[in-house]
């Protein structure tokens, strides 16, 4: 119960920070906007020449606006503070803090990602009516699974780069993990549906992460169905929670380390 | 006039001051093209399974036409930060007062602060234009011709974008958000094909945004040469960099009377 | 002859006020509201070539502003200013050609590179021929004991060395007037003394006006033989230090602590200005005692467990003029 309190302070903490940097929001929303508004006109274009297999062109602005939520409005800058937690020793102080270090980043980063999910959401929402209108076929029902999978992505978001961000331990200059993923994220959904990859790729990207970050949830958005949910969501979750682990493991591992060897 | 004397010889010294030191950190320097080169690759992919899937034309453009203009967008950003890096501290060197050094200085004020930094990354994005210009446009002289017109043209023109944008400092205390975006704004208008857009915005492209001077006039050069339409690419990108260069003098005027300060109460 | 004349200057800042909060925001844009703060108020005065003059006075008197206008990166609201024959403000990079500045806080300087880059590059900029720049480079390395420091980067020296190559850098054009702005401010007393030094031998061998503000009177009792008090935007004294000496800087603080209970009977010329069982704060008149006199009477009390002499803090000095001149008496 005590780290419910705890964890919640943080969280409400959190959040409040978010609202006072609301200009680092503004310059977000902007390009959040001109990236919607950009990828409209493309795939407007795109779509004069031909068509995505399973994706009218309202649901691929639909599509876009979810994947750049996701990804982009709601990014938390978990690796960079990873790197600067341990590149300072200041990792090293939290150990005599009375939280978890994991945890304590985890909803610390909460507060910001639900106000960016918020205040990006209503973006995205408004946004995608005024391009193209409502998603054909879309129920209300759909809706709270269409939001714990955006969540569980964003989730497993966080903790993959929480992961890469404490590489830092054991290297000088990670930053090219970090390209790495924010390219394979981009390659296998955020900016191309898997199911405009060519087929071999297709079923790669099945076994693989990253898809489950941006595609699951946006697919879900656009062409709601209870199978499909229940192919995605559970290996969201897995991921999820595999990425939580390696982030866990990764962390005990780094700090027993400095707790051997000194900051 | 005298202030333009030796103004290359002073260019030339902090090009050779600024890449020794940043040799120093050469290591990131290949981490940094990496990345870039990674990034700009996805988007080759994008492309690629793009026209694969669709075939024909995207607004009006082929394979080709994309890669011409992701290589005069991504060499015109090497140009401009190799040479003017400094542009994007401009809004930090006026809230810390540190302009001041480059105004007690006998060279005009705008050139000598642009030129102080350079960047070493900025030579990968220049080099990846060159790269993705290789493959696709071969021995394709005219597209050659037209791409090195375009990079410096397009150098200048994105430095005039940021100081642009930076200048508002002088008038807004701190234009950080408006400096560091603009460049970024405009870049997202030159990476793809101009006839996505309609009405408005292809005019918005050929003024406030010049996106369209950047690259997108510079590829129809490339593929149909026309004197008239180089002529105007020249003389409205002087126009433009004239506007700017003017722009930030007003705002420098402000700056020396010491009008800057906003107090909070 | 005459390097600065200055007459009926005057600075008044106009700032914007913004209030805190979206809704003044807005307000602030459409109907701008502004405070007017006058930083220099009618500034009159002469500097003669060759001369080294001291412009002091507290925070917040004027004298970055003033110097800031004679350099020319700040426009006065009126009056005129002339210097070596030019107007700052009209011929600011003609003058700057002459000038040299080393303002406290803002370095010449490539933080990263070693001076010799530096130098190199304001050589450029000052368009100094190569081989006048070598040979200056080389005067002036010998000059400030830098000879060794020139290939190591900046930000591995100490301050006192940073501060040694930032004014050689200042000189490496040869300028006929140094503008010092707070130059020996956060150093101790040994680094202080040596660049007091330096400017000094500048001026006595080179012929160079110097002109710099400070609110150390240290600067001024060492290095000037001109001193002008500023204070809230105004001229209050304008002096050579010899007299200013006599009049004002004639008081040094010793605050002592003792290692048992002491109580002092202070001789003449020593004032008891604070004191408890262990410790007191002594304000002497060196007119008539000297700091050794005093020293040894300290001492000869016996358990002296620490002692410190210091200038009286220039608003104390201040005030005593103000005081002095508003009782008439002649210095």
């Amino acid at each position: 119960m005590k780290a419910i309190r705890k964890y919640g302070t943080v969280l409400k903490l959190s959040l409040q920070n978010a609202f006072v940097y609301r200009s680092n929001v503004i310059g977000g929303l902007l390009f959040y906007t001109l990236f919607i508004f950009v990828f409209f006109n493309l795939w407007r274009a795109i779509y004069q020449g031909g068509r995505v297999a399973g994706y009218s062109l309202t649901q691929m602005v639909w599509y876009l606006c979810i994947t750049e939520l996701v990804v982009f409005g709601c990014r938390s800058g978990v690796f960079g503070q990873m790197n600067e937690d341990v590149k300072s020793g200041s990792i090293a102080y939290q150990l005599n803090r009375p939280y978890h270090y994991v945890f304590y980043q985890f909803f610390t980063a909460l507060g910001g990602m639900v106000f960016n999910l918020l205040v990006f959401g209503t973006m995205a929402i408004v946004l995608g009516m005024i391009m193209v209108g409502p998603i054909p076929g879309f129920r209300l029902q759909s809706l709270p699974f269409v939001l714990i999978s955006g969540i569980m992505g964003m989730v497993l978001n966080f903790f993959i780069l929480m992961a890469l961000g404490l590489t830092a331990f054991r290297m000088e200059e990670n930053f090219a993990f970090y390209l790495i993923y924010q390219k394979l994220v981009f390659m296998l959904g955020m900016f191309i549906p898997v199911e405009f990859l060519p087929g071999w790729l297709r079923d790669i990207a099945r076994f693989l992460p990253f898809s489950y970050v941006a595609w699951a949830p946006a697919r879900l958005a656009v062409a709601f169905s209870w199978e499909l949910f229940i192919e995605v969501f559970p290996v969201q979750v897995l991921w999820a929670v595999i990425a939580f682990f390696i982030a866990m493991a990764m962390y005990r591992f780094g700090v027993s380390g400095i707790q051997a060897h000194g900051g | 006039m005298k202030r333009y004397k030796g103004i290359f010889r002073l260019i030339g010294l902090y090009f050779r001051v600024n890449l020794a030191s940043a040799m120093e950190y050469r290591g990131s320097f290949l981490l940094q093209a990496f990345g870039m080169a990674l990034s700009n690759g996805t988007f080759v992919f994008f492309w690629w399974i793009a026209f694969q899937q669709i075939g024909g034309r995207i607004g009006g453009y082929d394979f080709n036409d994309v890669m011409f203009i992701w290589a005069a967008a991504s060499s015109a950003f090497g140009v401009s930060n190799i040479l003017f890096a400094n542009m994007n501290a401009i809004t930090r060197l006026i809230v810390t007062g540190e302009l001041d050094t480059f105004l007690l200085q006998p060279k005009d004020v705008l050139m000598n602060l642009l030129c102080a930094r350079t960047s070493l990354s900025a030579w990968g994005d220049l080099a990846y234009g060159f790269v993705l210009m290789a493959l696709t446009h071969g021995g394709d002289w005219q597209a050659w011709g037209m791409f090195l017109i375009s990079i410096v043209i397009g150098g200048l023109l994105m430095t005039a974008v940021s100081v642009s944008a930076h200048t508002f400092t002088f008038y807004l205390g701190d234009a950080s958000l408006i400096g560091g975006m603009a460049l970024e704004f405009i870049i997202n208008f030159c990476i793809y094909p101009e006839g996505i857009y309609r009405g408005f915005v292809r005019v918005l492209m050929l003024s406030v945004i010049p996106a369209s001077f950047i690259v997108h006039i510079p590829l129809k050069l490339a593929r149909s040469f026309n004197i008239w339409m180089l002529l105007l690419l020249f003389g409205v990108s002087a126009i433009y960099c004239f506007i700017a260069y003017r722009f930030f003098y007003r705002g420098l005027k402000r700056y020396e009377s010491g009008n800057l300060i906003i107090t909070r109460m | 002859m005459e390097a600065i004349t200055v007459s009926g200057l005057n600075k008044v800042y106009r700032t914007r006020i913004k209030e805190e909060g979206l809704g003044a925001s807005f307000k602030a844009l459409i109907r701008p509201v502004y405070k007017q703060v006058q930083a220099v108020r009618d500034i009159s005065f002469t500097i003669n070539k060759g001369e080294i003059l001291a412009f002091i006075g507290p925070n917040g008197a004027g004298k970055s502003t003033t110097i800031k206008m004679l350099t020319g990166i700040l426009h006065p609201t009126s009056g005129t200013i002339s210097v070596l024959g030019l107007n700052p403000v009209k011929e600011r990079q003609k003058l700057s050609y002459h000038i040299g500045t080393v303002f406290g806080q803002k370095s010449q300087l490539w933080f990263h590179l070693p001076p010799t880059d530096s130098f190199a590059l304001l050589g450029a900029i000052y368009d100094i021929e190569k081989d006048k720049l070598k040979k200056r480079v080389d005067e002036l390395s010998e000059l400030f004991e830098i000879g060794d420091l020139l290939q190591t980067p900046v930000r591995k020296m100490s301050l006192g060395q940073r501060i040694r190559c930032e004014v050689a850098a200042s000189l490496l054009h040869e300028p006929d007037i140094l503008f010092l702005d707070e130059p020996t401010i956060g150093l101790d007393v040994v680094v202080k003394q040596s660049i007091r030094e330096l400017i000094m031998r500048m001026n006595r061998e080179q012929g160079t006006t110097i002109f710099l503000t400070s609110h150390d009177a240290g600067d001024v009792e060492h290095v000037c033989r001109r001193a002008i008090v500023i204070d809230h935007g105004q001229i209050i004294l304008d002096q050579p230090v010899k007299k200013l000496k006599y009049d004002y800087l004639n008081r040094k603080i010793i605050a002592v602590r003792f290692e048992v209970p002491q109580r002092l009977e202070v001789p003449e010329g020593v004032k008891l200005e604070k004191s408890g069982e262990m410790a007191a704060r002594l304000s002497v008149d060196t007119r008539r005692c000297s700091i050794d006199e005093v020293m040894r009477w300290l001492i000869a009390q016996g358990g002296v467990a620490d002692i410190t002499v210091e200038d009286p803090p220039m608003e104390e000095i201040i005030a005593s003029i103000f005081s002095h001149k508003e009782e008439g008496a002649a210095g």
